[in-house]
Parts: structure tokens; C-alpha cells; sequence
């Protein structure tokens, strides 16, 4: 094996495959750093070319992009709080709360190094994995699958925050919205209205773009002036990477999940980043700074979803079963070159697999590199006025958010869902649990399906189950044992972390979380009474979480009207130090529908350009002319992204 | 005067030699391929298999570029491509039986008339039925009294699934079917692992993965779907795998009759549109008869690239692409089955499958 990994490394070496695997990187980073374009679309930018090389390059070339996309993703979220790509969600949270607080460099630098380990721990999974995967795979079945989704269900109860039921509710929610579109055992599309758009249920893509990034870029701009509250980008270089020193096991621990779950069919690189944040909020005992800024909740995630770019792989090239979306692609590639990917692949064309395994290990290391040289630069924007920031910034969102399904339908659901992030991050729900249910609602149902049909109640004493649920049930069991520590010594004052409950007078912070609870039980409302309508085989998990999510919005609104006081419990957001001002938010909002609209009356790139320009002229306070040429470059600019790319630019209904 | 003559003549010659030399119909054109599935599924590496060799055998050379149009089980890529698609040639929609069997049935979303486009060309694909050697089943006789339940596993009864869960009820064989899968590389892993012991993969897929098992005892194939004779019935053996016997032969071993009914010839419909025209290149309805004639000529040069011929063997399991009007009347012929075939699909998807079109 040694020698075929060395002779891998000679067939790697040549100058055309080194500069392919570089515009692999390229690629790669530039779909991470753009919000809403993720691996697929770099897989598939380079396929047209990749076919006219021989397998060893296009394998490089593709491996190049696929490794670092989770790193360029780091740079969006952690500067204007937009998920570069949806596993990047929980960096956009920690990482972008301490830019806020002039730390963009060392929640950067953090972030990069621990992607670079993370996709490292990840090459070394795989290249360990090879002799023993195979086995392990095989004792994987539908029961034990099923485990490990509901693990990951359990790992986001660490992300529930303060106040449970408004994370019971964010996560059940998720749950229901990831179950529109087709049911996994029986023919029956779900909540899809007649919708053609719905049919094949909404885009992580789109939601992770609405719930995070319409919702920060919108309070962004009410609170006006730059992202940075202090000046400098804080002397966080070096400080970045002695937090992943610091904090190294922390790295390993994300690494393994990642491994694991890209290891896992149902489970992706955003599960293992929120699995991983989880797991870093469960064993800290100092929990305060979690969701204002933690540097542990960058690395974590960031660690994971690298190692999972990477673990993603095992699947695939051992068993031809695509370990993601983005793994399908090389899959495809490979068989179109006539390999077919399974036991045989390790006999027959070992020097392709350390091809692989070489181009990762390389492209990690050149991807963090770039970043780290990009990240000065770019890092300035934190302290321009965001004005000048956002208009582009939502003009690239709806471009992206349109490239999921290509359907006008992309950028009513970024518009509302946008609003629905909004509204839970000022009503102190938190968002994470949202998205975890969300990704992980279909295989959940579906291997609970498998599970049932093929092992009746059997399953529930198969040793793989057992361990799976003794690993669930270990961070409850734990918590009680500190609860129980806490009670038997008062002496401690306890984790609860002391805040200043600042309830504002605002009416406005009143009026939010109780529409936001009254449309929870409307949403509710609509799953439970459409879900009694499904078919038998189809009604069971909408059922699980319409009907709790009713009861639960009916005691969240009562809580809410009764004057449940805010502040304490709102775990994202909540450190405004002049507060927040939500009708300054909306009216922001009303200016994002106006901008979408447009986008469907007149097209893309009309729209775009009016929207920069006035933008610019009103909001960023630029001279007309000024303006009219940010926008004309603006435009330009996504122009030929768009080109590059191979984009898709929504139509206006007017010009057709 | 016979430099009149001489130069009228030049005219002439130049003007003649204009029209006998126009140029190709698709010379410095692109052929746009839209796929109605996400990269990476059968439909998307058929399409990007072939897009190479298109450019290089269509006369005039034209680029060929394959875009996805994933969504709605392929509807929402059909649809995109009924409504976008001008009848000129230049954008072509490459899919499968998933794209066929919606529009059968009427489904309302599937806002497209595969009636009325043109075939293009179309590839095959095969299958090959296997079982675990833990059935106790060692022919396909034995599939009659299995030593243990016979439990298969399959993705949606109205999908590549379709004509395998034909053929059970047309062999009449006691299986405990399990949709619900995501793929079909799960479904062998499942196999593999034990949790199901009836299984089938397509044939490149056979041959790279289930190969293996079979030589290691872990596997035993059974049967194939069969290959089209020239009228199109399903009677012949598969010619990747000819050690194996037909659906039509093991019906006539377990009940010694011809198949005949209903039942065989919905198998045939389904069997023909998911395997024998399994992928298929669409044109609009319209599509000029040159652009047509091009993309079979281009077929014919295709089939005979030695180049092609090779990978084909490991790509597509060896089938060659067909023209377009050579299989479009078979085509034509599986997607109108009588209404006594379509009643007796729908009963069995509506009695067993809970499938209500």
C-alpha cells in the first residue's frame, strides 16, 4: 500500500495535473466564498473540461474543488454572517458574532486552520478506512442508520438554549419543512399546495441562505454604520491559531464526526457541522459566550465539515454509493470513465484512490493558504459602511438561491424564509435547531420506514442500536450527574450564566415573538390537518411534529402575551448594545421584496442594476454618478460569475 | 465573347458549388442536453458519455454541453424543457422511464406531451435479477417455494421499479416487497448486508459489483429482462449477460405456456420503455427533418467508433446507442398501451402500491 501511495505521489506530480488541481482550488474556494453556490456547482463547472482529461487529472481536479469549499465558505460567514454554504451555518453564528466584536482575524484564522485539519483528519480517515471500511459498512443496516440520525436529533438538543420550548419548536419546525415534497415510502408528495416548485420539497441551500443570511444582512442595515463595532481587525492572527492549539482536542473530536458522518448515506457535511458545534457546546462547562462569539463554536464546525468533504468519499469509492450530492458528481465522472467504483477499485486502480487521497492532503493545504492570504484584504469590508456591502451581497443571495431549483419560486422562498429567520432570531428562537431537523427529516423518516418494514420490532435489541442509544442517552445521563453535583453543593453558583435582563419597552420586541408563536401554531395548524389527510405510510412523522409543535405554540404564545421577559432568553443576536429597533428591520425587509420582485418583473440584471444604484444613492449616501457605476460594475461583475459558472439569470415575466 | 462565356461559367460553377457545399446543418451551432436529474445519476453520465462523441460525429461539429434540470422526480426538467425547447435541434432532453411513466398516468404536474416530441436516440439498459444464496433458491424454479420469505428492495413502485415488480406478479412469486430506498447502491448494500435477499442492478453495475459476489458465493443470478426481437417483443436473451435466461423464458419454464394477458404485455411496456429505450434523447415536436437525419447519421458513425465501442463496454454495460427513427415507433408503441394494460398497471399500483395518479 506504501508503495502504490508513492508512486501515486509521482503520478501526482506533474505540472498539468498540479495546475488543474489548482484551478480545482480555485474553483472551489470561489463557490464557498459565493453564498448559495456550494460543491455541486463547482463539480459541475469543471465537468465539461474534466472530461477531456484522463481519469488521474480529473480526479485531482475535481478532488481540488470538492476539499476546499468548506474553507472558502469560512470567509462569507464569518464577515458579514451569511453561510458561505449551509454547513457553514454555525461559523456564520460564532464566527461573524466575533467580527462584530473586531475579532474577524482570529475567528478567521481559527477557522481556516481547523478546516485545514479537519479536511486533513479526513484524508487519513479515508486512507484508513479503505481496509476496514468494508466491514464496518456491513454492519451498518437500516436500524443502526436510523440510530445515527436520531443521535444527531440528540446531539441538537445541546442547541435547544435557554429556554427549551422555543427550541423544541425551531426544531420541530425544521422537521416539518423537510418533510415537503415527496414522501420516502409511499407515492405522495407533501404540503406542496400544487405547487411544481414544491414538489421536490424546499433547498437546504435556499433556507440556510433565508434563515441566516437575508435575516443578518437585514438587521445589519437597519443598525447602519459598519459590521465591526470596534475599529482594527483585532491583532487575532496569531491569537486564531493558538485557539485551535488550545482547544486541539476539540479539532480531533469535530474531525471524527465529520469522518463519521460523511461515512454515513444520510448524513452531510451541514448535519456534521451543527453535530460537531452541538458536541463543542455539550462539553463546555463555560456556555455564556456560545451564540455571542465563541471561537470553540467556529472550530468545531469547521473541523467537521472538511473532515466530511473527505469522509463523503468512503462510501463512494468503496461501494459506489455517493457519500453526498457533491460525491455523486465524482461518481458519475467515474463512471463515465468506465470505473466503477466498489472492492475492486482498491485492487484495481489503487494509484487513483491515492490520487484522491494526495489531491485532498494538497488542496487543503493550498485552500487555507489562499485564505489566509485573501483574509487581510477582504477582511477590510467589516469596517466600510455595510451599505455599500449589502446591496451586492443580496443581488449574489438571489443569484445563487435562484441556481437550486431555477424557479422563481427560489426567491419567494429566500424572501420568506428570510423573514421567518428574522422573526425567530428577535423572538429569541434559536435557529440551529431549525436546520437540524430540517437535513436530517428525510433520512430520519425514511430509514424509521426501512427499519420497521424490514426488521419489525427486532431491531430495538440489535447491539449496533443498544451502543447508539447508550451514546444518546450519555449527555442526559451526564447532565443529570451535574445537576445532581450542583444541587448537593450549593456552594457553586451554578452554570446558569448571570445576564442583565434588559427588557426593552419597545413595543415593537413585544409584538414580534407573539406573531412569530401565532404563525409557529398556523404552520402547525396547516401540518396537522393536511397531515391526517396522507396516506397511512406517509402520516406518521408529520403527525410527530405538527401536533407537539401545536401544543407547544399555543404555551410559547401564551408565554409570549403573558410578558415573558426577552432579553434572557434570546440566545442569537440579543447584544445589540443600542438594542433593536424591528420596524427599522421590516422596513428594510419591505426594500428586499421590492428588489425580488423586480427581479421577476424585469429580470435579473435590470433589477440588479436599479437595485445597486439607488441603493447606493440613497442608503450608502454615494453621488449619483458614483452609484450608477457601482451598480453598472456590480452587474458586470455577476455577469461574468455568471458566465464562468454557468449560472442561470431569472427572466423577468414583463421582458419574456 | 469567351471571356463572357468563360466568366458566366465561374458564376455558375460558384454558385452551384455554393449550394452543392451548404454547409451541415449543425455547423457552429450548440447542442444544449438538458437532463431532468441531478448530476451524477444514470441519465446525467449517459449524457455526458455520449455528448463527446456527438460533437465529434454530428456533421458540422457543433458543441454539445449537457445542463441539469433536477426536480419533481424529473417533471419539473421535462416541463422546463416542453416549455423552453424551440423546434430547431439545438436542445435535446436526455431521461429515463421516470420522466415516461408520470405522463402515462396523467399526473398534473408532469406538463409535458412525450406524444408528440421526436426520439432522438436511445440507449439500452439491462437488468439482471440476483438473490442471496440464503433463499435456498438456486434457479429460478426455485423461486416458488423459497426456504426463507423473499424480501426485495426498491426505491418507488413508479420508477425503474416498475417492470421488476411486473415481472413478480407475472411469475407470480411470493416476495415481500420494501420501497423506500434512496438509490439503488443503497439497495445493494442492503442486500449485501442481509437485510433484503432479492435484488436486481443494471448491467454495468452487475457486472462490476454483484460480479464479486457471485464468485464468492454471496449471489446467484437468476434472470434478465429480456431483449426486444425485431417487433418488439421482449422474447430474446439480454446480450451482455446471454448465460442468463429472459423473464419470457423463465414464465415458460415455471408455467409451461407463452406469457400472454394483460399482465405480459404491461411487463413488455414497462420492460421496453425502463430498459430497452431506457435512456432516451428527445426533440421537440417540430424538430426540422435535417437536424433529425444529422443526429441519426451522427449515430451510425458513433456505433462504429472504435473509441466508443470500448468504453461503451465498461460505461453502459455494451449496449449500442440506436437511431432515433429505427426505435421510434417501438417507442411510440410502449408508451400507448391499450387501456386494458393501463387499467391493469394502475390497479396494481392503486391495490398494492397506494399509488393514486
Amino acid at each position: 500500500m506504501g508503495e502504490a501511495a508513492l508512486s501515486a505521489l509521482a503520478t501526482f506530480l506533474d505540472p498539468l495535473r498540479l495546475g488543474l488541481l489548482m484551478v480545482g482550488v480555485l474553483a472551489g474556494l470561489a463557490v464557498g466564498i459565493l453564498p448559495g453556490l456550494g460543491g455541486i456547482v463547482a463539480v459541475s463547472v469543471l465537468l465539461p473540461l474534466i472530461f477531456r482529461l484522463d481519469a488521474a487529472t480529473a480526479l485531482a481536479t475535481l478532488s481540488g474543488a470538492l476539499a476546499v469549499v468548506y474553507t472558502g465558505d469560512v470567509i462569507t460567514s464569518v464577515l458579514v454572517g451569511t453561510p458561505g454554504s449551509p454547513a457553514a451555518a454555525p461559523t456564520a453564528l460564532e464566527g461573524h458574532a466575533l467580527a462584530r466584536q473586531g475579532q474577524a482575524a482570529r475567528a478567521l484564522s481559527a477557522a481556516f486552520l481547523s478546516s485545514l485539519i479537519g479536511g486533513f483528519l479526513g484524508i487519513v480517515g479515508l486512507t484508513l478506512a479503505i481496509p476496514v471500511a468494508r466491514p464496518l459498512v456491513m454492519l451498518l443496516g437500516s436500524p443502526e442508520l436510523f440510530m445515527f440520525t436520531a443521535l444527531g436529533v440528540a446531539y441538537a438538543g445541546s442547541l435547544l438554549g435557554r429556554s427549551p420550548v422555543k427550541g423544541l419548536l425551531s426544531g420541530l419546525l425544521g422537521l416539518l419543512l423537510g418533510l415537503v415534497g415527496p414522501a420516502p415510502a409511499a407515492a405522495e408528495f407533501r404540503y406542496t399546495f400544487g405547487q411544481l416548485y414544491l414538489l421536490d420539497g424546499l433547498s437546504l441551500v435556499v433556507l440556510a441562505l433565508g434563515v441566516f443570511g437575508v435575516a443578518e444582512v437585514v438587521s445589519l442595515l437597519a443598525r447602519g454604520g459598519a459590521i465591526a463595532r470596534q475599529a482594527g481587525l483585532g491583532g487575532g492572527w496569531v491569537e486564531g491559531i493558538r485557539d485551535v492549539f488550545t482547544h486541539r482536542w476539540l479539532v480531533l473530536r469535530g474531525a471524527l464526526i465529520g469522518v463519521w458522518a460523511g461515512v454515513l448515506p444520510a448524513i452531510g457535511a451541514t448535519a456534521a457541522a451543527w453535530m460537531s458545534y452541538g458536541h463543542a457546546v455539550a462539553t463546555s462547562r463555560d456556555r455564556e459566550h456560545f451564540g455571542r462569539g465563541d471561537i470553540r463554536g467556529v472550530i468545531a464546525p469547521e473541523s467537521a465539515n472538511n473532515a466530511a468533504a473527505a469522509g463523503d468519499l468512503i462510501p463512494t469509492l468503496l461501494f459506489s454509493v455517493p457519500g453526498g450530492p457533491a460525491a455523486a458528481v465524482i461518481l458519475g465522472a467515474l463512471y463515465a470513465y468506465g470505473i466503477y467504483p466498489g472492492p475492486r477499485l482498491v485492487q484495481d486502480h489503487l494509484d487513483l484512490v491515492y490520487v484522491i487521497v494526495w489531491s485532498f492532503a494538497l488542496a487543503n493545504i493550498l485552500g487555507a493558504a489562499l485564505s489566509f492570504l485573501m483574509s487581510p484584504a477582504i477582511a477590510r469590508i467589516t469596517h466600510i459602511p455595510f451599505a455599500w456591502v449589502a446591496a451586492p451581497l443580496l443581488v449574489t443571495m438571489a443569484l445563487g438561491a435562484f441556481q437550486s431549483t431555477r424557479h422563481p419560486g427560489d426567491l419567494l422562498a429566500l424572501f420568506l424564509l428570510g423573514l421567518l429567520g428574522w422573526a425567530m432570531k428577535r423572538s429569541g428562537w434559536p435557529r440551529a435547531p431549525l436546520l437540524i431537523g430540517f437535513v436530517l427529516a428525510k433520512p430520519m423518516e425514511r430509514y424509521l420506514w426501512l427499519t420497521v418494514k424490514l426488521h419489525g420490532w427486532r431491531w430495538l435489541g440489535y447491539p449496533g442500536v443498544l451502543v447508539i442509544g447508550a451514546l444518546m442517552a450519555a449527555p442526559a445521563f451526564l447532565a443529570l450527574v451535574r445537576w445532581w453535583r450542583r444541587r448537593s453543593s450549593p456552594s457553586t453558583s451554578g452554570e446558569a450564566p448571570h445576564r442583565p435582563a434588559a427588557v426593552s419597552e419597545a413595543r415593537m420586541q413585544r409584538i414580534v415573538p407573539a406573531v412569530m408563536a401565532a404563525t409557529a401554531f398556523l404552520i402547525f395548524g396547516v401540518g396537522a390537518a393536511q397531515g391526517f389527510g396522507f396516506q397511512s405510510d406517509a402520516r406518521l412523522v408529520p403527525l410527530l411534529a405538527a401536533i407537539p409543535g401545536l401544543l407547544l405554540a399555543v404555551v410559547q404564545f401564551v408565554r409570549t402575551v403573558r410578558g415573558e421577559p426577552l432579553t434572557a432568553a434570546d440566545d442569537e443576536g440579543a447584544d445589540e448594545p443600542g438594542g433593536v429597533d424591528p420596524g427599522r428591520e421590516l422596513v428594510q425587509f419591505l426594500l428586499v421584496a421590492g428588489y425580488l420582485l423586480l427581479v421577476w418583473l424585469v429580470g435579473f440584471h435590470a433589477a440588479s442594476f436599479v437595485f445597486v444604484a439607488a441603493f447606493l444613492w440613497r442608503a450608502g449616501h454615494l453621488r449619483p454618478p458614483a452609484a450608477l457605476a457601482y451598480g453598472v460594475a456590480a452587474v458586470a461583475f455577476l455577469q461574468l460569475l455568471g458566465t464562468g459558472f454557468d449560472l442561470r439569470w431569472p427572466a423577468g415575466v414583463l421582458v419574456r | 465573347m469567351w471571356r463572357a462565356v468563360a466568366g458566366l461559367l465561374v458564376v455558375v460553377f460558384l454558385g452551384a458549388q455554393a449550394t452543392w457545399a451548404q454547409a451541415p446543418y449543425y455547423a457552429g451551432k450548440t447542442i444544449e442536453v438538458i437532463v431532468p436529474f441531478a448530476p451524477g445519476g444514470a441519465a446525467d453520465v449517459g449524457a455526458r458519455f455520449v455528448a463527446p462523441f456527438l460533437e465529434k460525429h454530428v456533421a458540422g461539429n457543433p458543441r454539445v454541453t449537457v445542463r441539469n434540470v433536477p426536480g419533481g422526480g424529473s417533471m419539473l426538467g421535462a416541463s422546463y424543457f416542453a416549455a423552453n425547447a424551440k423546434p430547431d435541434g439545438l436542445m435535446l432532453m436526455c431521461t429515463t422511464s421516470s420522466t415516461v411513466f408520470p405522463w402515462m398516468f396523467g399526473h398534473p404536474s408532469a406538463r409535458y406531451d412525450l406524444g408528440r416530441m421526436r426520439v432522438a436516440m436511445t440507449l439500452a439498459f439491462g437488468p439482471v435479477v440476483y438473490v442471496s444464496p440464503r433463499t435456498g433458491v438456486r434457479k429460478p424454479a426455485d423461486l416458488l417455494k423459497p426456504a426463507e420469505p423473499l424480501v426485495y428492495g426498491g426505491i418507488a413502485a413508479t420508477g425503474s421499479d416498475l417492470p421488476v415488480l411486473i415481472a413478480f406478479e407475472l411469475l407470480r412469486l411470493p416476495v415481500k416487497v420494501v420501497l423506500g430506498f434512496e438509490g439503488r447502491g443503497p439497495i445493494r448494500l442492503a442486500f449485501e448486508r442481509g437485510e433484503t435477499n432479492l435484488d436486481f442492478q443494471f448491467t454495468p453495475v452487475y457486472l462490476t459489483q454483484v460480479v464479486p459476489l457471485v464468485k464468492d458465493g454471496k449471489a446467484i443470478p437468476l434472470f434478465t429482462g429480456g431483449a426486444p426481437n425485431p417487433r418488439g417483443e421482449l422474447v430474446l436473451r439480454d446480450p451482455v449477460v446471454p448465460d442468463l435466461p429472459s423473464v419470457f423464458e423463465v414464465y415458460r419454464e415455471l408455467y409451461n405456456a407463452r406469457p400472454a394477458g394483460p399482465r405480459w404485455r404491461a411487463y413488455e411496456a414497462a420492460a421496453a420503455l425502463t430498459f430497452s429505450y431506457g435512456l432516451t434523447w428527445w426533440a421537440p415536436e417540430g424538430t426540422p427533418e435535417a437536424a433529425l437525419r444529422a443526429l441519426y447519421e451522427a449515430v451510425d458513425r458513433i456505433v462504429a467508433d472504435p473509441e466508443f465501442r470500448e468504453r461503451a463496454k465498461t460505461v453502459t454495460g455494451g449496449y449500442p446507442l440506436r437511431r432515433g427513427d429505427q426505435v421510434e415507433g417501438g417507442v411510440r408503441k410502449a408508451m400507448r398501451p391499450t387501456l386494458e394494460v393501463k387499467k391493469w398497471i394502475a390497479d396494481l399500483l392503486r391495490d398494492k402500491y397506494n399509488v393514486r395518479f
